[in-house]
């Protein structure tokens, strides 16, 4: 037999995902996350999950090392290595601020201080002309001054080495003779693209963390060798895909973003399973909630995700928007008399004040106690929940709003639901979409309690729960393929472009990508491209990625489908506006063989019983109600749940209203939809 | 009228009381995401690289035309105006409007900001009635008039400006008026990229209109038209609420534009006092100084704008619609002053006049209110535009080159001024990509960095500015123009902080043909091989700068913040590099105890050296400007060294109130 197994780390939870060969029901296990040693909680989760790792074929793992490297600074000593004239890119950025009015909330300071900003006479012109050698002499000087400094790492950053890296080849050899033990990134070898401030960030991140990934991915492969697992080590990326160790060094900030990707990734298989090509995804934890968007079974992908705002990585991510909404999140009466929920949240320590670990602040969970919603105790009795300090703490909410211990609770609950709608709403415009065209996939511990509700808001057309919420991220890390992407700049007016020269491009960056899917160990059958060629009118700042399914020969149809796409994405379009090309890009994929998923045994059609029956307010309709609760594991495939009803399981609770209706489909989800009778109305 | 007052009104409680908070909350919020939609819609469409920039801003209004909300990440420089735009729409329409107009309008003399700030107004209709309106307001790239981008320094009249559009409906009944569009875009030195910022912004409005057309789905028009009262009342709630915690009282600051070009030299002072009365706000800007000669006078709405942004900055968190309005009062002064100027006086400037004079003012003022955030003198926007023939092999366009720096804020209470930050213009307006403009234009960059001590010294150094040095290679016909300000009326600190540098651009510095420009300049032609340099400020310091910790200095001398000469200049610290580790940089302590004793006691002294001297020794090369801004208190012209003696006096003044009667121990 062989397993695939799937280590999701985050910050609270690492989470395990286990897969055998048959379809039959994963294995998963939840343990706490080691923050100190991330290694020991995965060895211990797989463990746990009762993977054996000899057994095992498949590793994935996704996480948080390098986002919270990020987020920590601890880095090895670092230093910038740039034009002269040039060495301030990353402290100027492009000069905005986050907070837009706050004077006393500044950005955060550059990665690399000025003092290890170190700059060399060279300068290249924006066509490739080298208009100022290297200067060799100041080169050397430099390679003394890092070695005195014991610089452990370099971002080798020029100007315009996009169009021509020359000068960072020849930097990057000379330090590597002179410097063996110390990494380097080079900028056009890191993200080979236009614009200089976020290909210096980017290649400036790369840096801090390619030494960090290197020895994690490093120690990780040892401790699963010596268990046994004899296959490579997979790690997630920002990307949606996986890369392997050699490649992760390489391209070791793809790792920041890790841990987001895996949630969409998942949700997006959820829905093309249930049959939905558009929907969204609604992670919930105890601090915050992510939110992505899939559009005609695709995922979008963006290129400005930071840990610190102003300090973008550029690589190819996952569009996910994270908000500070989560089970912790707080609630208060701002000066105006407004109740607001968050963005402060309890944490995990106090935690919300029915944890009785010291927090007296209302938090979205002790609104979800009061009202009923959610059991006194939770994670399968690990965690015990107290509704007299849960009603202490809503109370003073109630006193300031001056209205009753009750509706305190629901106007929580509505305004933490309406901030998650608008976050919604935001993500989907993006797209230019209609939210009511939507599935919504809720998963995480809290999202399946306010999807409904959700769902009413934003009139979406169905609700989906995955067996297990709590572990839908690791799942999703089982759910992807190998995945590099490169991109060349192609900055030319479409009437003016040479088919031939687009093509070549592209068998060039193909012919690159099926180079490093080949070092990953990827069969050439298994190789995969993807064409994109990114379009905008002339004039525009943004452009829009035209999908290229053949190979070039005439750029008239590409043309065509851009206008059609942007009427689309952005309700008109200048029939007869001048388009430009701006970049060539191929995401390549070593496709990796999937998971079957078996049908699972329908139940004996007999009646489910419910576990116990207690009173719950819904936000709607209006009033206590007496609930039936079933327990997950009782509801095989065909079972029914008619609201009102309240779904536990040990890693999550969903719940369903009056006039709503679940049932449980062949993979175990609920699908979650307003009663037919109730929309005729 | 001499007076254009915006009227205090009572909050309009009964509406109020239809709607519980939690859905007025709810409300509230999904109106903001509609405004905010508009502005991802924008961003992705606009052709305008100004507005991509993010010089734009959006507002969903009521039917009377006040702003509802207004969008998260709006230009600073628009706020508080497009309740102006809609309401002089909504009047000369009147009984006229139906589903499906687009109006367009720009005019600063109504209320708007200055010409390039195209405004695309949506009214939204619900059962026939007219409930709402959509507005999308953005930068275009250019407008007409004399200059290339509608940037003429030396014009004095509208007229040289650009396309003055008033009211004028662009779509009827859903149909574009492609015959009125046409005539708008023919008037721009860009028709193709006027006609797209057009279609852009208009399509934009829809989408917020789409969003508040499922609002009333959801929650029925009476609940969402009740809950466009009641954003603006708990907005006035809230501003309200924290102005009556303060005490009442009065206060007057006042800041400076350079010089009236039609007048002599001498600063040009814009007088902001403010009271406190109760719960409400009272700003008077009556005493300042008449319309000047150039285009850095502010119609009202630019001024309007100012006074919002200025005091939003200390109540960041409450959000912007005509409830925060309604909260102050605003007395512009008799008209035909340089902050309430009228047609057809030249306005164009307006942001790096009145506007940042005012906003500054007001950071005095509420610093003594709110120390907890109080900050020194800001950086504000300095713009320079260059077009001509791109003589490169492969092109034979239009160049237009548009570039403008960030800069150093002020020093603050406990806190170092910020880095090379946008400007009180608008910290979401983006610098651009060297690179690009590269690509773009016959210009190559060959200094793009942060200016060595530049921030203004003090206990907590203002942030530092930039210094940009660029080439042009192959063009023809070229011509720049520079609009700033701030050469003159140079960034000074607060509580006894230092100045930071003068603005100005220089062409060819430390060459033969070296010219300097000052901070205006128009039309002036340049040729291939010439250099053009500039910094951007610093902010102002805050607090006594022989107060500064050693350390502190220390650091900033590693990082090249602060050069070891101004160390000791401006700090008394004296910093040495160790011989054998050039990377070890120590304070002697003993040389900077003695060297702080002796300026305690000199430099106040400094301040009255005859200026006459000392500007002869500026000439000679034995004085920096930056010893003249910070030790003598002297204004030369930067070019040719000439004393500007009224300046001077005048700035001397300001020293000595601002620095000299807060330094101790004298």
């Amino acid at each position: 037999m062989a397993l695939r197994v799937a280590v999701d780390v985050g910050g609270t939870f690492t989470d395990v995902c286990v897969l055998g060969e048959n379809g039959e029901a994963p294995r998963v296990a939840k343990v706490p996350t080691t923050a100190e040693s991330p290694i020991d909680g995965v060895m211990r989760g797989i463990a746990q999950a009762g993977a054996d790792l000899a057994d095992t074929r498949f590793f994935c793992h996704g996480t948080t090392v390098a986002t919270n490297a990020l987020l920590n600074r601890a880095f090895p000593r670092a230093a910038l290595v740039t034009t002269r004239g040039f060495r301030d890119v990353i402290e100027i950025r492009r000069g905005t601020k986050e907070d837009l009015w706050d004077a006393y909330k500044d950005v955060a300071p550059p990665y690399i201080a000025r003092r290890d900003r170190l700059v060399v006479t060279e300068r290249v012109d924006a066509t490739g002309r080298v208009i100022e050698p290297l200067d060799m002499a100041e080169a050397k000087e430099l390679v003394d001054t890092l070695r005195r400094r014991q610089v452990r790492t370099v971002a080798v950053c020029f100007v315009n080495s996009y169009v021509n890296p020359v000068h960072e080849i020849a930097m990057l050899e000379f330090l590597r003779a002179e410097l063996p033990d110390v990494a380097v990134s080079i900028s056009s070898a890191v993200l080979d693209e236009i614009l200089e401030h976020e290909r210096f960030s980017t290649t400036v991140a790369n840096a801090l963390l390619s030494p960090l990934i290197g020895h994690y991915a490093g120690s990780l492969e040892k401790r699963l060798a010596e268990s046994g697992y004899n296959g490579r080590l997979h790690l997630m990326h920002g990307g949606g895909g996986v890369m392997t160790t050699q490649a992760a060094q390489k391209h070791a900030a793809r790792l920041a973003s890790s841990g987001l990707a895996a949630g969409a990734v998942a949700s997006k298989h959820i829905a093309l399973a249930c049959g939905y090509e558009n929907s969204l995804a609604l992670d919930v934890g105890g601090t915050s909630a992510d939110i992505s968007i899939v559009c005609g079974g695709e995922l979008k992908v963006v290129r400005n995700w930071s840990v610190d705002f102003g300090h973008p990585i550029c690589f190819p991510n996952l569009e996910v928007l994270t908000i500070g909404a989560g089970g912790g999140s707080i609630a208060w009466v701002d000066d105006g008399g407004a109740l607001r929920v968050g963005p402060q949240s309890a944490g995990a320590a106090p935690g919300p004040a029915c944890y009785g670990l010291g927090g007296t602040a209302a938090t979205t969970t002790d609104a979800q106690l009061v009202l009923g919603q959610i059991d006194t105790s939770l994670a399968a009795g690990s965690q015990l929940l107290d509704v007299a300090l849960a009603k202490r703490a809503v109370s003073k909410i109630a006193r300031e709003l001056n209205c009753s211990l009750e509706d305190a609770a629901v106007g929580i609950l509505r305004v933490a639901s309406a901030n998650l709608a608008d976050a919604l709403k935001i993500l989907s415009i993006r797209r230019g979409q209609d939210p009511r065209d939507f599935a919504l996939v809720a998963f995480g511990g809290a999202g399946p309690m306010h999807a409904v509700h959700l769902a009413r808001e934003l009139s979406l057309s169905a609700v989906v729960v995955p067996p297990h919420p709590g572990v839908t991220s690791a799942f999703g890390c089982l759910l992807v393929d190998i995945r590099h992407d490169f991109s060349a700049m192609f900055i030319r007016n479409a009437q003016a472009a040479d088919p031939y020269e687009i093509e070549s491009t592209f068998l060039r960056l193909e012919s690159h990508a099926r180079k490093s899917l080949l070092e990953d160990g990827v069969e050439p059958e298994r190789i995969s491209m993807q064409r994109f060629i990114e379009m905008r009118y002339h004039g525009q700042s943004r452009s829009m990625p035209i999908a290229v399914d053949q190979p070039v020969r005439a750029i008239g149809g590409l043309v065509e489908k851009f206008h059609v796409q942007h009427r689309e994405e952005f309700g008109f379009n200048h029939e007869h506006g001048d388009v430009d090309l701006y970049q060539l890009s191929v995401s390549a994929l070593g496709i990796i063989e999937k998971p079957r998923f078996g049908a699972l045994s329908s139940g004996t059609g007999k009646p489910i019983e419910p576990v116990g029956r207690r009173m719950v307010r819904f936000i709607e309709p209006k009033g206590w109600l007496e609930t039936p609760v079933y327990s997950r594991s009782d509801l095989c495939p065909d079972a029914k749940v008619t609201g009102p009803a309240v779904i536990a399981q040990p890693d999550s609770t969903t719940l369903i209203p009056p006039d709503w209706t679940a049932t449980v489909d062949q993979m175990g989800n609920l699908r979650i939809s307003m009663d037919v009778e109730r929309q005729a109305r | 009228m001499t007076t254009q007052r915006v009227p205090l009104r009572m909050i309009e409680d009964e509406q109020a009381d239809a709607l519980d908070p939690v859905t007025a909350e709810v409300l509230r919020n999904a109106f903001m995401t509609a405004v905010d939609l508009m502005a991802e819609q924008l961003l992705r469409t606009c052709h305008s690289f100004v507005i991509h920039a993010r010089d734009f801003s959006g507002g969903l209004c009521d039917a009377n035309g006040d702003t509802v909300a207004q969008g998260s990440s709006d230009v600073a420089v628009q706020v508080g105006t497009l309740h102006f735009s809609a309401k002089a729409v909504l009047d000369a329409f009147r009984g006229d409007i139906c589903e499906g107009d687009v109006f367009i309008l720009n005019d600063p003399y109504s209320g708007g900001t200055h010409f390039n700030d195209v405004r695309v107004l949506r009214p939204i209709f619900s059962d026939g009635a007219l409930i709402a309106v959509a507005q999308s307001n953005g930068h275009w790239a250019d407008v007409g008039g004399a200059a290339t981008g509608s940037f003429d320094p030396s014009a004095t009249e509208h007229f040289g400006e650009g396309l003055r559009i008033t009211p004028v409906r662009i779509w009827s009944r859903g149909r574009y008026l492609a015959d009125v569009g046409r005539l708008i875009a023919s008037n721009t030195r860009s028709p193709e990229d006027a006609e797209g910022d057009l279609r852009a912004q208009a399509e934009a409005t829809r989408v917020c209109e789409r969003e508040v057309h499922r609002l009333i789905e959801r929650y029925g028009q009476g609940t969402v038209i009740a809950a466009f009262g009641e954003s603006q009342a708990y907005v006035e709630r809230v501003v309200r609420r924290r102005v009556s915690a303060l005490p009442d009282g009065s206060w007057e600051a006042e800041d400076y534009i350079d010089n009236d070009p039609s007048g002599g030299e001498g600063l040009v002072p814009i007088k902001v006092r403010m009271r406190i009365s109760g719960n409400g706000v009272h700003y008077d800007l009556s005493g300042s100084h008449p319309a000047i000669g150039s285009f850095l006078n502010s119609a009202f709405g630019g001024s309007y704008s100012a006074v919002i942004a200025g005091t939003k900055t200390f109540f960041p968190d409450v959000p912007l619609n005509s409830g925060f309005y309604r909260a102050l009062t605003v007395d512009f002064g008799p008209r035909g002053t340089v902050v309430n100027a009228s047609w057809p006086r030249a306005v164009t400037g307006f942001y790096a006049g009145p506007y940042e004079k005012i906003v500054n003012a007001i950071f005095q003022i509420w610093s003594q209110i709110m120390p907890e955030r109080a900050i020194a003198t800001s950086f504000n926007l300095e713009y320079v535009l260059l077009g001509g023939r791109d003589a490169r092999p492969h092109g034979q366009e239009q160049f237009m080159y548009y570039d403008w720096m960030a800069g150093g804020w002020g020093g603050r209470n406990g806190k170092d001024g910020s880095n090379a930050t946008a400007s009180i213009f608008g910290v979401g307006h983006a610098l651009q990509s060297t690179e690009m403009q590269e690509l773009t234009s016959p210009i190559m960059t060959r200094v793009c960095e942060l200016k060595t001590d530049s921030g203004g010294p003090g206990e907590f150094r203002g942030g530092l500015g930039m210094v940009k040095e660029v080439m042009l290679t192959d063009c023809e016909g070229a011509v720049l123009s520079y609009c700033s300000d701030r050469a003159k009326s140079v960034i000074v600190g607060s509580l006894g902080g230092s100045s930071s540098c003068p603005h100005g651009l220089w062409i060819n510095p430390a060459s033969t043909d070296e010219r300097y420009l000052g901070a205006l300049a128009s039309r002036v032609p340049v040729v291939p091989g010439d250099s053009l340099e500039r910094p951007s400020a610093g902010g102002g310091g805050y607090g006594d700068p022989l107060r500064r910790a050693p350390r502190s200095v220390r650091e900033d001398v590693v990082d090249g913040y602060v050069s070891i000469d101004r160390a000791r200049k401006d700090y008394g610290v004296v910093v040495v590099r160790d011989a054998g580790d050039p990377d070890l940089y120590m304070v002697d302590d003993v040389a900077t105890a003695a060297e702080r004793r002796r300026l305690r006691a000199t430099r106040a002294g400094l301040l009255e050296t005859d200026p006459e001297h000392v500007a002869q020794r500026y000439k000679d090369g034995e004085l920096t400007a930056y010893d003249l801004v910070r030790q003598y208190g002297v204004i030369v012209d930067w070019g040719s060294g000439e004393l500007l003696p009224e300046t001077t006096r005048k700035y001397r003044a300001i020293l000595h109130e601002r620095c000299r009667s807060h330094w101790a121990g004298e």
